[in-house]
């Protein structure tokens, strides 16, 4: 069960630092701050959680920073999380940095003020919710959440505890700047619509056993998803959608779906300003063989995917129509949307990719998903986050979780 | 005219035109049954390095079954005669993901049976946890006497996500319990839940829950509040709220709970 007695808590430190400040004592320049260095009271404290891959990429971007001090990591591999600490250590020259296997001890650290969440989809909405609970600020990598059902817990928990929750496509703001610029400045007019195209959907997974290497906690690495025995390739996390990599199976991943979905429906939902809404209906079509979706918004809006004889994000205005220039929204702070996230930790606004945003493009593909499986088109009751009168469809919102883990 | 030209004229006609014309468009799924039989035969076989293609037949026959009440009978009969059989733990959790789309009370007494099995119980709540019958309900309040320890908390899980407020007495029960993992499960599927009867109950266990628990279980009581503020309850949000007000409270719940307060 859960380890209660690790590290002190920040209150326990200061207490402790406060006895020995009766003998003379030297304070390191590092502690105060200096040009370069804000004090350590000023710094933001981090762990990471899931540091392979994609993880690792953001342990670096915090870990660069003057204003992030990093403590801890988190790896259900022990090969990956002392190599994630020896870079820790070595970047601040000491042996401070603590590896954990199980996310529950780092968040029950009190001196933590935020993590970056990088584990494979599945754990996504468990790990987040507990982080909020526990009074961290988040920076959750994309796909966000894994099924419709989880992405409003994920954004109850944050408002809940007024935690800033980051997710983590940077793509958003940073990839479709001409398509974006295109429809803010008005110079195509009111847009009407735009086109996704993303692929595959992640498959059913069997694949045959094979031993658990040394240093691999296959049970945690499983957690809420259904059993299986362990293979590389169901949990290398190469970024593959099409086999050899858990994005391309479904109790861990939608797929190219929503791996880079997240950046081109989120792309998209930005382009044409649907970033604080989401779809009523998504319809299915079946073109002479070919599969196709096209979201309505409550605005009209549409957004396709994969429509045919189209391209990514191509977008459609009303021609001989102008519209009033918009100011593009961009990230605070310095830094990309790693920079964002730690600007908006201290200022406690909402970052430039804000859970509930993410969450609004999460609904897109997963909802897709729905409409692919069932090969028929859905009705969308936002408030409600239910496909209205449509028990079949309703089934897909969630899936059970394989115990003791609960959301 | 194409389904997409369809779609475009739609589109700048109304939504409910561009909704009809998709669905009268889309051809509706057909499935071969001399390869819907076929797949039922690679089951009696299949297991883990198995091609899961060799059973795509199954699949389709779920989505062509929809709205055919007495073809998706048939095909439920065949899906839980194999659950009954003696076919693998791959081939179990194939039938069970199927079941989660399809089951209906027909399936609850195989699945049933599977709920102790420390193997099978995890993919039995798969499939029972989305069957909306109150058959499957039923079957997971029975087994909460029959299991313990992470199977119990499986079920508890359940019983919060399907909302069951029947289960509220024997979850409140479990906020008693010396397991932890037991404690966070009850506490998390009651604010789930989220009647007055659930707060209540959380409210009261805040300050008997051990440490490794207290903040599933006061997370439980603001989810509580949030639904019993939904459902217009003020006077019974309030109560939740101003009982995490007080200065023994950490920091972060007490504004939570101020914010919730400021929120009603």
């Amino acid at each position: 069960m859960i380890n209660q007695s690790f590290r002190p808590t920040r209150r326990q430190f200061l207490a402790g630092t406060c006895a020995a400040a009766a003998a003379p004592y030297v304070i390191p320049s590092s502690a105060l701050g200096d040009d370069d260095r804000p004090a350590a009271s000023e710094r933001i404290v981090m762990g990471g959680i899931g540091i392979g891959n994609q993880g690792r990429g953001d342990l670096g971007a915090f870990l660069g920073r003057s204003d992030v001090q990093y403590v801890a990591v988190c790896d259900v591999r022990k090969g990956v999380r002392e190599a994630a600490k020896g870079r820790v250590d070595g970047r601040y020259q000491n042996s401070d940095c603590k590896a954990y296997n199980d996310f529950r001890e780092l968040l029950g650290r009190d001196d933590i003020d935020a993590v970056h969440i990088a584990t494979p989809d599945h754990w996504h909405a468990i790990i987040l919710v507990d982080a909020c609970r526990n009074n961290k600020d988040v920076y959750c990598q994309k796909p966000e959440c894994l099924t419709l059902a989880e992405g409003p817990k994920m954004v109850a928990a944050a408002r809940r505890y007024a935690r800033v929750v980051s997710g983590g496509s940077q793509r958003v703001l940073e990839d479709y700047r001409d398509v974006v610029n295109k429809c803010w400045s008005g110079e195509i007019g009111p847009v009407k619509e735009i086109n996704v195209d993303v692929g595959p959907l992640s498959q059913l997974c069997y694949l045959p056993a094979e031993p658990v290497p040394d240093g691999m906690d296959w049970e945690m690495w499983l957690g809420p998803a259904p059993w299986a025995p362990y293979n590389k390739a169901r949990c290398d996390g190469n970024f593959s959608t099409r086999g050899g990599s858990w994005r391309s199976y479904l109790d861990y991943s939608g797929g190219g779906m929503t791996d880079w979905g997240a950046h081109h429906f989120g792309g998209a939902t930005f382009a044409v300003d649907v970033r604080d809404l989401q779809p009523v209906e998504v319809v299915y079509h079946a073109d002479n063989g070919r599969r196709w979706l096209t979201y309505r918004y409550p605005n009209g809006i549409l957004i396709h995917h994969n429509q045919p004889n189209t391209g990514n994000l191509h977008v459609v205005g009303t021609p001989g129509e102008t519209r009033p220039p918009k100011t593009v929204p961009s990230y605070a702070g310095q830094g990309g949307i790693h920079g964002d996230f730690i600007h908006c930790c201290k200022t406690r606004e909402k970052p430039f990719r804000d859970i509930d945003r993410a969450i609004n493009t999460m609904v897109l593909p997963l909802m897709g998903i729905v409409a692919y499986q069932l090969e028929r088109s859905l009705k969308w009751d936002a408030a409600k986050q239910e496909f209205p009168g449509d028990a079949e469809a309703n089934r897909f919102l969630d899936r059970a979780r394989r115990e003791p883990w609960v959301l | 005219m194409k389904l997409h030209e369809v779609t475009r004229l739609a589109a700048a006609t109304g939504p409910a035109v561009l909704a009809g014309s998709a669905v009268v468009a889309a051809e509706p799924p057909k499935v071969d049954p001399a390869e819907l039989d076929k797949a039922f035969e690679t089951l009696k076989t299949f297991d883990w390095g198995s091609d899961p293609k060799t059973l795509s037949a199954i699949e389709q026959a779920v989505v062509a079954t929809q709205g055919d009440p007495a073809g998706s009978t048939a095909l439920e009969r065949r899906l839980v005669a194999a659950l009954g059989s003696d076919i693998s733990r791959a081939a179990k959790d194939y039938v069970c993901r199927m079941l989660r789309t399809m089951g209906t009370a027909d399936s609850v007494p195989v699945l049933a049976a599977m709920l102790p099995n420390r193997d099978l119980s995890h993919m039995a709540r798969y499939a029972l946890e989305r069957i909306p019958a109150t058959e499957a309900g039923t079957a997971l309040r029975e087994a909460l006497a029959k299991t313990d320890g992470a199977l119990k908390v499986g079920l508890i899980q359940s019983l919060g996500a399907r909302g069951d407020a029947t289960a509220t007495p024997a979850l409140t029960g479990l906020l008693d319990d010396s397991d932890a993992a037991t404690v966070i499960a009850a506490a998390t599927a009651l604010g789930a839940i989220g009647t007055l009867q659930a707060a209540k109950a959380l409210t009261g266990a805040v300050a008997k829950a051990p440490g490794a628990a207290k903040s599933a279980v006061i997370d439980a009581c603001f989810r509580c509040a949030e639904r019993l503020l939904a459902d217009g309850k003020r006077g019974d949000a309030v109560a939740v709220y101003k009982s995490f007000t007080g200065e023994d409270q950490p920091k972060h719940v007490r504004l939570a709970a101020t914010r919730g307060l400021l929120r009603q």
